[in-house]
């Protein structure tokens, strides 16, 4: 499979949509994507499987504040210069790039740098969602350590980190962003393709690719797509996809808390009944009603505007937007004990134990 | 104070004559070719019984959609010379990116990117280039360009290197015309950049629009200031349009909202405008429109001008009904309602139709539609309701009912009950809501940073932002002794350790008269 600029909007809007409210507007990373695209020609997607074994492989994305890239504007440098330098660093060539995260925008930074290397990109990522921190990348669960790593800023610069535990590479990478103009580009995770087959998740580049089409061609009320989506994820990693509420945005507040951007909305059911209330954590984490769990992290919850089905992320929720809640299985590997550990509701904060939603 | 609004629209313009908070006349006609023969025509007729004559008109004020119409129609547009101070960062996304081919041939040609610009912390983001900017300014002076946009990486939170880039360009080419990101949006650099590049290139024309509203006044007498509507509900005198034609862009929808707001004195309401081809929401939070967070297209151009959220529905005066009255639009005759609507004469069902089928409006021949089967009236209205429930439902703030004002040429299309609403107002004169609007007497101003709470407390970083917007209002013919904050928005950057807050203030003034006078008779 190849993905051209073409492709880029039905692909952004899948990531979207899998980003479940985090990851920033995916406009600026389109652009600057389908630039590269048509520059360097279509990107190949590989499967892991077709990997070889002593292959060697790398993930790669931005770290930081979406809303700093508004003005701090990325550029295709970012991410092929991230990219020389950790070669360099590690004195050997990358063969084949993987995705952090296949929600938002970091679902295009590993197809923007294999493009301008005409390096294969990995059909699969490490969330098969958007989450905000290293430690939650099944790389890290597998045990492969985040270091040797490099970071990548706006103007260029180049710093190399080692430090194997995933949580205190989190704490220090998210410090570099911060001092670095709020967003840098990271390669990190180095890993055979051996190892890599074992720890990503497969298939979610090309699933969202077919959920953006989906999204695409089914624009109109979230009611009548309902069915198609909950077919388009049967007997996938995700399994179920199910409408879980419908109604109106009546309440939103949001504020920083420990770098999160956090925050809580309620949302009115048409004709009355229990409200459902929202927690977010850059991402929507939880969805309750009248206190009881409908669902959580590390299921997908996504909202869509109910007039045209378009994913809604949390930067944009607002009062009166009619929307509709979707919850969405976790894949498996997402559901272990050890990745409840770094990544279930308790990790949150949230003083619950996770129950799939279906 | 004894004024005149006008509204400029596309098919028509509306006059209003106020002294105070009393109408004294009105007027609605269609909008001629000539605007001066339309604005002066319309003074002629709200000055007609010679109550009030034009030497003791205090103030006109002109709402139009001339310079949106402009870009949309890609008309009347001047090249422009983008500078952008940004590098080492964008360099993948130069100016005129993403715009459509036709705007960017009419427009584009000449960009440049220097190194410069400030991140989101105030830290320096590349010192800037001199040598480059130079040579930018030499290129553009050598050629026939004199409209410049100038845009810098976090100018909202900081201008210096606009305004440095802009002393030199005006010292280099004194004939320039100038406009600088900061002075025109918020936060988001391509889209900042897009409605400077956009308000540069209408620079021209304005000064040729704001030249004809002159000589309307003029030709009728009326030596008073003249004022323009502006998107958030405000109004910008006219030297301010001369710089400023882009900040035009919403104020239809604006006036309305706002002239539903003069009319009935609700500070918190939804309207509904009921025009031609669709029926437009919108919501008056204290007495202004409710602006929308989302990006706005304007000519297949993205900016991010701060618009009245609106609601269009494609149900207005000439959509077309299903033969069993079931189904209504989005297909409109529109203007041709005159023609192919069945109360005029022709064969086409349309809401009008219905309306007048059902009594509840007074408009072409009746006669034509009372062979109407009763059932297709009442499903046909049954369904304009409920699309309008619907529509006002998902507009209502915070959950709460509020009264719906019904205004525009259409608010006979609705019976006087909405579920959705607490009550359903049709002032009196609801059809010139929009020259009424424009009339309504207020200066804004807003200011917008990045900024951190942790380094500075939430207080003093309102208060100086506010400051800011204040200093913006003043400087717009706002009177500094009314000067009062009426919104604060602060939106939380996600990932950042620091808490770093987007935090946006909005503040109105009066009209400050008499040094607004001073100014308009020093042009």
């Amino acid at each position: 499979m190849r993905i051209s600029a073409e492709d880029l909007d039905a692909l952004a809007l899948g990531s979207v949509f899998l980003a479940t409210g985090g990851g920033g507007d995916p406009y600026i990373p389109k652009l600057i994507t389908a630039n590269a695209l048509k520059e360097f020609g279509p990107a190949e997607i590989v499967s892991p499987q077709d990997l070889s074994d002593d292959a060697f492989v790398c993930a790669i994305g931005s770290v930081g504040a979406p809303t700093v890239s508004l003005e701090l504007l990325p550029s295709i440098d970012e991410a092929s210069g991230a990219l020389a330098a950790f070669e360099e660093h590690m004195g050997r060539d990358v063969d084949a790039l993987a995705a952090f995260e296949i929600g938002g925008g970091n679902s295009l930074i590993p197809l923007l740098a294999a493009a301008t290397r005409n390096l294969p990109m990995i059909d699969g990522d490490g969330m098969a969602r958007a989450l905000p921190e290293a430690q939650m990348m099944t790389y890290a669960m597998a045990g492969i350590p985040p270091t040797p790593s490099v970071s990548y800023d706006y103007n260029g610069k180049v710093q190399h980190f080692d430090c194997p535990d995933p949580i205190e590479y989190e704490s220090i990478i998210r410090k570099c962003a911060v001092e670095s103009g709020g967003m840098i580009t990271t390669v990190e995770h180095p890993m055979s393709g051996a190892e890599c087959k074992g720890a990503i998740i497969p298939g979610t580049l090309s699933f969202a690719l077919e959920l953006g089409r989906l999204l695409e061609q089914n624009r109109g009320p979230s009611e009548a797509i309902a069915d198609s989506l909950a077919k388009a994820f049967e007997g996938t990693i995700y399994g179920a996809c199910r409408m879980i509420f419908f109604g109106k945005v009546s309440a939103k507040s949001s504020r920083v808390v420990g770098g999160y951007d956090v925050g809580e909305a309620t949302i009115e059911p048409q004709g009355g009944g229990h409200p459902m209330k929202i927690t977010i954590k850059n991402e929507y984490l939880l969805a309750q009603v009248a206190d009881k769990v409908v669902a959580s992290v590390p299921d997908l919850i996504v909202i869509l505007d109910a007039e045209t089905s378009s994913p809604i992320n949390a930067e944009r929720l607002r009062y009166g937007q009619r929307i509709a809640v979707f919850a969405i299985g976790a894949p498996a590997v997402l559901k272990t004990p050890e990745a409840l550990a770094v990544l279930g509701p308790q990790y949150f904060g949230f003083e619950l134990e996770y129950e799939p939603f279906c | 104070m004894l004024r005149i609004g006008i509204d400029v629209g596309g098919t028509h313009t509306d006059g209003a004559l106020l002294d105070g908070d009393r109408l004294l006349s009105s007027t609605k006609a269609a909008t001629s070719a000539n605007v001066v023969t339309g604005i002066t025509d319309a003074f002629d007729i709200v000055l007609a019984d010679g109550a009030v004559t034009a030497e003791t008109v205090e103030c006109v004020m002109i709402g139009t959609t001339q310079f949106t119409n402009a870009v949309v129609e890609r008309r009347e547009l001047a090249p422009v010379a983008a500078i952008r101070i940004g590098l080492p960062s964008g360099k993948g996304l130069p100016p005129f990116t993403d715009w459509p081919d036709d705007i960017a041939q009419t427009i584009g040609g000449m960009s440049f990117m220097v190194n410069g610009g400030y991140l989101y912390d105030g830290d320096l983001l590349a010192p800037l280039d001199e040598d480059a900017i130079d040579k930018a300014i030499a290129q553009i002076a050598r050629s026939s360009v004199r409209n410049i946009a100038i845009a810098s990486a976090f100018s909202p939170l900081n201008a210096g290197p606009e305004e440095f880039v802009a002393a030199k360009v005006r010292s280099a080419i004194p004939d320039a015309n100038i406009s600088c990101s900061h002075t025109i949006g918020g936060l988001g650099l391509l889209e900042r950049e897009n409605a400077a590049i956009l308000n540069a290139s209408l620079l021209p024309f304005a000064a040729r629009v704001v030249a004809s509203f002159e000589a309307a006044l003029a030709k009728r007498g009326l030596r008073c200031p003249l004022y323009i509507s502006q998107n958030d509900g405000t109004l910008m005198d006219a030297n301010f349009v001369r710089q400023f034609p882009a900040l035009t862009f919403a104020s239809g929808p604006t006036n309305s909202l706002r002239g539903a707001w003069k009319l009935t004195g609700l500070e918190d309401a939804i309207v509904v405008d009921i025009g031609g081809t669709t029926s437009d929401i919108g919501v008056l939070q204290s007495g202004f429109p409710r602006e929308s967070y989302n990006i706005v297209d304007i000519g297949g151009v993205r900016t991010n001008f701060r618009m009245p959220d609106i609601l269009a529905i494609g149900a207005g005066g000439g959509s077309l009904v299903s033969a069993d009255g079931t189904q209504i639009g989005p297909q409109s005759v529109g203007h041709r309602l005159l023609q192919e609507g069945l109360i005029f004469g022709g064969n086409q069902l349309t809401l009008s139709d219905i309306a007048v089928a059902a009594g509840a409006l007074n408009l072409g021949d009746p006669e034509r539609v009372q062979d109407l089967p009763d059932e297709v009236v009442i499903n046909a209205r049954k369904k304009m309701h409920a699309m309008l429930n619907q529509a006002i439902d998902s507009m209502r703030p915070g959950g709460r009912k509020l009264p719906v004002i019904l205004v525009g040429g259409g608010a006979g299309l609705v019976s006087d009950r909405l579920e959705a609403a607490t009550e359903v107002i049709i002032p009196e004169n609801s059809g010139t809501a929009n020259a009424i609007g424009a009339s309504i007497a207020q200066i804004g101003g807003e200011a917008e940073q990045m900024l951190s709470y942790q380094d500075i407390p939430r207080d003093d970083a309102v208060a100086s932002v506010a400051a800011q917007a204040e200093r913006a209002a003043v400087v717009a013919g706002g009177d500094p002794a009314s000067l009062k904050v009426v919104d604060v928005s602060e939106t939380p950057v996600p990932y950042m350790e620091n808490g770093a807050m987007r935090l946006r203030v909005k503040v109105v003034a009066a009209l400050a008269t008499n040094s607004a006078a001073q100014r308009g008779a020093g042009v």
